[in-house]
C-alpha cells in the first residue's frame, strides 16, 4: 500500500477504498464509460436467453392484456410494488436475505407487468426498481455485507433488464451506426455505407473500432489490477505477482494470449464484425431486400437470398467471389462467399461463437468434475482413488474420437441435441470424455498438497473435509487446471470441427468451421479454394494460440519448467491427430 | 516394489479397465436412444414385423440378460454378425476384409512419424537456438495444430485431378489416383515378391504410393509431437550432470550423443510412440473417409451411422483390446528400458 493509512491488515477492501477513494473511483468511472457505450449489446446478451414470453408476457396477457385501464393489471402492479417495498424494508431492518429475495421476485413480476402495460407508469416503476437496487447496494456497502451488495447488484441488473426490454440503450459498435451495406451510385461513389466510404472501408473501419474497443477494455482491466496492487492491497508482494511478471516476459505465451484474445473478441463481437448478419445471411435471406446498381445504371432491389444465388463460389472463374472481393450486388466479402453464395466472414464469426461456447462449457464442466474428484481422491486416498483410477483409465482406454462419434450419433435424436443445433450435446460429450485427462493432470499436484502439514493441522483442528478441500487445497490446483484446460480447448475446437466435417455434431443452419471445410472440399483445387482453406488456417492459428497460451501459463506458475525442460509435459498440447 | 511386480500390477489392473470400457460401450449402445429395429426395417414396417425382428435380435429380453450375453460373447471373441450394413456377414469376416488397408495405412504413418519426427527433434535438440532449430520447432508446433481432416482435404486438392501438383503426382511412377483404396492383393501371397519380382514389386510400390498422402496426414500430428518431445528430451539429457562429466573426461562427442544422450532421450518418447495408436485409430475414421480408403475406420463410421449395433460394439471392443494391449506393451517397454520404474 502506497499511502501510510493506519488501516489494519485485515480491513476489508471497502474500507481501504474509502480511505483512499481517488484511484479506485477514477478506474470505476473509466470502466463505467467502457460499459456504458456498449450497454445495449451487453443487456441484449444478458436478456436474450431469458424466456421473457413465459416470464411476463403470458401472465400479463392472462391478467388483462395491454390496456392501461385494466383494473387487474393495476392491482397486480400496485401489490407487487407494495410487496417489493415491504420486502426491502424488512430486509433493511432484520438483515435477512429471504425478505430481499421476495422483494426481488415482486420486482421481477412488477417489471413484467409494467412492461406489458407500457407508458409512464412503467418508467416510474423501473426507476423505483433501480432505486431499490441502488439502495440495497449502498446499504450493503456501508454495512460491509458482501451478500447484500451482491444482492443489490442482482436487483440492479433485474431493473436494468426491465428497462432494456422497453427502452433500447445506445450501443456504439453497431452496424446501424457504421453501416457497410449500400449500393453504388450511377455517377460513382456509394450510397449507404458509413460516410459514403466504400463498403470494404466501412467494414474495415468497424472491425478496427471493435478491436480497438476490446483492446482498450483489456488495457483498462490491466490498469485496474495495477491500481489494486498499488493502492489497495495490503501485501507488497504475493507469489501471484511473480507469475504475472513471468507471463508478461514470456513472448511465446503473450503471442498465445493475443491470439486467444482476438479469437474471443471475434466470438463475442460476432454480430458487429460480420459484413452482414447471420439472420440476413444464413437464416432468412429471403426476408431481406438489398439495393444494387444494375449494369444499365438503374438502382434496383433484390432479396438477399436471390443475390446470394447470384454470388456463389462454385469453382468456376465466372462463378466465384474470392477473398476481399465485391460481388455483383455491391456487397463486400472479406473472406469471399460459400458455395451457396453466403458471406463467409459472417459464417466464420458466428462459427467462432459456437466453437468458443462448446470449448468453454465442456472445459468448465470437465474442470469441475476433475477438481472435485482430484480433491476427494487426494484427501481420502485408498479405495476412492482406486475407483476413480479405474474409471478414468477405462474412459481413456476407449478411442476418444470414436467414442465421441458414437455418442453424438446415439444421442442425435434426443431433446438435448436440439439446443443450439447440438452444441450443448457436443459440449457435454466432450466434458464426459475429457475429464479423465484433466483429472490425471491435477492428480499429482493434489496429492502433493494433501501431504502438506497444514492439511493435517486443519484435519486435527476438526475442520470439515469439504472446507479443507475448498479452502486449502483447491486454490493450488487451479493453476494446473488452467494450463491443461487451455491446452485441451484447442483439441476440443479441432474435434468439434472434425465432427461437423463428418456431418455430425453441429447441424445446419448454425455455422461451424468444419462444415465450411466440408462444403468447399470439391473446389479446393479451383479458384474457389478459399472455402476450405481459410477455416483450416484459422483453426491452426487458434489452436496454436491456445497451445502457446497454455505453455506460457505453465512456465509462469512453474518456473522450473521454463524453456520446456520437462519432456513428459510436452505431449499434452492439442494435436490435430484426432481430427 | 520391484519392476516386475509393478508390471504385473499394471497387467492385473488392465482387466477391470477392459471390462469397464466394454461396459461403457454397452451402456451407450443399448441404453441410449438408438433403435436398430427401425434401422433394419426402414420407415415402412408394420408393428408385427417390428416385433418379429425385435424378438429375433433378442432385444426384447431384459437388459441385464442382454448385458451378460454381450459381455460373454465379446470376451469369448464371438463377435456376432452385422445387422444392417452387410446383413448376415459375421463381424470377423468384415474385419478381415477391411483391416488390411487400415494396417497398411497405420504402418506407413507410424513409419513416417518415427523416421521424420524423431530425427528432426534430435537434430533440433542437438543444435538448440539455431535458425534450423527455430524453423524445425515452429514448424512442428504449427504442423501439430493442423486438423487431420483439413490437411487431408488440402492434399486431395493439391494432388488430385486438376490440382496444382496433380499431374506430376498422378503420373509419378505408375499412374494412380489420390482417392480410393490401395490394392493389397500381393500381401496374400508374399512369396511372389521372390518368385515373381517383376509385377509384385511394382504392385508393392503402387500400394505405397497410393497410401502415401493419407499416411502423411495420419502421421502428421504425432510427427509434430515426437519432434517436440525429442527436442526437449535431448536438451534435458545434454544439459545433465553425467553428460557434463563425460565431456569433461574427454569422451568424444559422437559417443556422447549416441551412448549417453540418444538412449536416455528415447525414454520419454515411449509413451508418445505407443500413444500414437490413439491418434491412428481416431484419425483413421477421418482420413479413410476423405481418401476413400475402405478400412476399419470407414467401417466403424458406416456401422454407427447406420445403427449397426453388434458391428459397432464388436469394432469398439477390438479397438479397446488393441489400445489396452498397447498400453501394456508400453509398460513392458518401460520396465525393460528404464530400470527406475516401480521403485517409488
Amino acid at each position: 500500500m502506497s499511502d501510510a493509512s493506519p488501516l489494519s491488515e485485515d480491513a476489508p477492501l471497502a474500507e481501504r477504498v474509502r480511505a483512499n477513494p481517488r484511484p479506485g473511483l477514477l478506474w470505476a468511472l473509466g470502466l463505467f464509460a467502457f460499459v456504458a457505450v456498449e450497454f445495449g449489446a451487453l443487456a441484449t446478451a444478458i436478456t436474450g436467453p431469458v424466456p421473457w414470453n413465459v416470464l411476463y408476457e403470458l401472465p400479463a396477457g392472462l391478467v388483462g392484456g395491454a390496456t392501461v385501464t385494466s383494473v387487474a393489471s393495476v392491482v397486480v402492479l400496485v401489490s407487487t410494488i407494495v410487496c417489493g417495498a415491504v420486502g426491502f424494508y424488512v430486509q433493511s431492518k432484520t438483515n435477512t436475505l429471504r425478505a430481499g429475495a421476495a422483494g426481488t421476485l415482486a420486482l421481477l413480476v412488477g417489471v413484467g407487468v409494467a412492461a406489458s402495460i407500457g407508458g409512464v407508469l412503467l418508467y416510474a416503476f423501473v426507476a423505483l426498481g433501480l432505486l431499490a437496487g441502488l439502495g440495497l447496494l449502498a446499504g450493503g456497502y456501508t454495512r460491509d455485507s458482501p451478500r447484500a451488495m451482491v444482492f443489490g447488484v442482482v436487483v440492479l441488473v433485474v431493473g436494468l433488464i426491465g428497462l432494456e426490454s422497453v427502452v433500447s440503450f445506445p450501443t456504439l459498435l453497431t452496424r446501424e451506426l457504421f453501416p457497410n451495406q449500400g449500393h453504388r451510385l450511377p455517377g460513382g461513389g456509394w450510397e449507404g455505407p458509413f460516410l459514403g466510404l466504400s463498403p470494404a472501408l466501412a467494414w474495415a473501419f468497424r472491425v478496427v473500432l471493435v478491436y480497438a474497443y476490446a483492446f482498450g477494455l483489456l488495457w483498462w482491466c490491466w490498469r485496474g489490477y495495477r491500481t489494486f496492487r498499488q493502492h489497495y492491497r495490503y501485501a507488497d508482494w504475493t507469489p501471484r505477482d511473480d507469475m504475472i511478471d513471468r507471463l508478461s516476459g514470456h513472448y511465446w505465451g503473450l503471442f498465445g494470449f493475443l491470439v486467444v484474445f482476438m479469437f474471443v473478441t471475434m466470438a463475442v463481437f460476432a454480430p458487429p464484425l460480420g459484413p452482414t448478419t447471420v439472420e440476413q445471411n444464413i437464416n432468412n435471406p429471403y426476408s431481406y431486400q438489398i439495393e444494387y446498381l444494375t449494369d444499365s445504371g438503374a438502382v434496383e432491389s433484390i432479396t438477399a437470398g436471390d443475390a446470394n444465388i447470384g454470388s456463389s463460389s462454385a469453382g468456376n472463374p465466372d462463378r466465384n467471389v474470392g477473398v476481399m472481393q465485391y460481388d455483383d450486388f455491391g456487397r463486400f466479402h472479406p473472406f469471399g462467399t460459400l458455395v451457396s453464395g453466403k458471406d463467409m466472414f459472417t459464417f466464420m464469426a458466428a462459427g467462432a461463437r459456437v466453437s468458443l461456447f462448446i470449448g468453454l462449457l465442456s472445459i468448465g464442466v470437465a474442470g469441475l468434475i476433475a477438481t472435485g474428484l482430484a480433491l476427494v481422491t487426494a484427501y481420502y486416498k485408498g479405495l476412492a482413488d482406486l475407483i476413480v483410477v479405474i474409471t478414468s483409465d477405462s474412459i481413456q482406454s476407449l478411442p476418444r474420437l470414436l467414442l465421441i462419434i458414437l455418442m453424438s450419433v446415439v444421442f442425435a435424436g434426443t431433446g438435448i441435441a436440439k439446443v443450439y443445433s447440438g452444441g450443448l450435446l457436443l459440449a457435454l460429450i466432450f466434458a464426459a470424455t475429457s475429464w479423465p485427462f484433466l483429472w490425471r493432470a491435477v492428480r499429482g499436484p493434489a496429492f502433493q498438497i494433501a501431504e502438506q502439514e497444514w492439511i493435517d493441522a486443519a484435519r486435527s483442528f476438526g475442520q470439515a473435509p469439504h472446507k479443507t478441500m475448498q479452502k486449502h487445497m483447491a486454490p493450488y490446483i487451479l493453476g494446473y487446471l488452467l494450463v491443461y484446460g487451455s491446452l485441451s480447448l484447442g483439441g476440443i475446437i479441432i474435434a468439434t470441427a472434425a465432427l461437423s466435417f463428418l456431418g455430425l455434431g453441429i447441424q445446419p443452419p448454425t455455422p461451424e468451421w468444419g462444415r465450411a471445410v466440408n462444403l468447399g472440399r470439391s473446389y479446393i483445387a479451383t479458384v474457389s479454394w478459399h472455402i476450405s482453406t481459410i477455416p483450416g488456417i484459422l483453426v491452426v492459428i487458434v489452436v496454436t494460440g491456445f497451445n502457446a497460451f497454455g505453455d506460457g501459463i505453465r512456465d509462469a506458475i512453474d518456473p522450473q519448467s521454463e524453456g520446456g525442460s520437462d519432456a513428459a509435459d510436452e505431449g499434452v498440447a492439442a494435436a490435430g491427430g484426432g481430427g | 516394489m520391484s519392476r516386475w511386480q509393478y508390471f504385473l500390477r499394471r497387467l492385473v489392473l488392465s482387466i477391470p479397465v477392459l471390462i469397464f470400457g466394454t461396459t461403457i460401450t454397452f451402456v451407450i449402445l443399448r441404453m441410449g436412444p438408438l433403435d436398430p429395429v427401425s434401422a433394419i426395417l426402414g420407415p415402412t414396417g408394420s408393428p408385427q414385423a417390428y416385433n418379429e425382428i425385435e424378438r429375433n435380435l433378442g432385444l426384447n429380453q431384459p437388459l441385464w440378460a442382454q448385458y451378460v450375453d454381450f459381455m460373454v460373447d465379446l470376451f469369448t471373441f464371438n463377435l456376432g454378425q452385422s445387422w444392417v450394413l452387410n446383413p448376415d456377414t459375421s463381424a470377423y469376416e468384415l474385419i478381415l476384409i477391411f483391416a488390411p488397408r487400415t494396417i497398411w495405412l497405420g504402418f506407413w504413418s507410424v513409419l513416417i512419424a518415427l523416421f521424420v519426427g524423431i530425427p528432426l527433434g534430435f537434430y533440433a535438440g542437438l543444435n538448440p537456438n539455431s535458425l534450423s532449430d527455430y524453423v524445425a520447432s515452429f514448424g512442428g508446433i504449427v504442423w501439430r495444430a493442423m486438423p487431420n481432416f483439413w490437411l487431408a482435404v488440402i492434399l486431395v486438392g493439391a494432388l488430385g485431378l486438376g490440382g496444382p501438383l496433380g499431374a506430376a503426382w498422378i503420373e509419378l511412377g505408375t499412374r494412380t489416383t489420390v482417392i480410393g483404396p490401395p490394392n493389397l492383393g500381393f500381401l496374400s501371397e508374399p512369396l511372389t515378391l521372390v518368385t515373381d519380382p517383376g509385377s509384385s514389386w511394382e504392385n508393392l510400390l503402387v500400394a505405397i504410393k497410393k497410401i502415401a498422402p493419407a499416411a502423411i496426414v495420419l502421421g502428421s500430428a504425432s510427427m509434430g509431437n515426437e519432434m517436440r518431445i525429442g527436442r526437449t528430451a535431448v536438451l534435458e539429457t545434454i544439459n545433465s550432470n553425467y553428460v557434463e562429466t563425460a565431456r569433461a573426461k574427454g569422451v568424444p562427442r559422437r559417443s556422447i550423443v549416441w551412448k549417453h544422450v540418444f538412449r536416455n532421450a528415447l525414454i520419454p518418447l515411449v509413451p508418445i510412440i505407443t500413444g500414437e495408436a490413439f491418434l491412428l485409430i481416431g484419425g483413421s475414421v477421418i482420413v479413410e473417409t476423405v481418401f476413400g480408403i475402405n478400412g476399419l475406420g470407414y467401417l466403424f463410421f458406416q456401422s454407427i451411422v447406420n445403427s449397426d449395433l453388434p458391428l459397432t460394439g464388436s469394432l469398439m471392443f477390438v479397438f479397446i483390446v488393441l489400445l489396452v494391449s498397447i498400453n501394456i506393451l508400453q509398460d513392458f517397454l518401460y520396465t525393460v528400458i528404464d530400470p527406475r520404474v516401480g521403485y517409488d
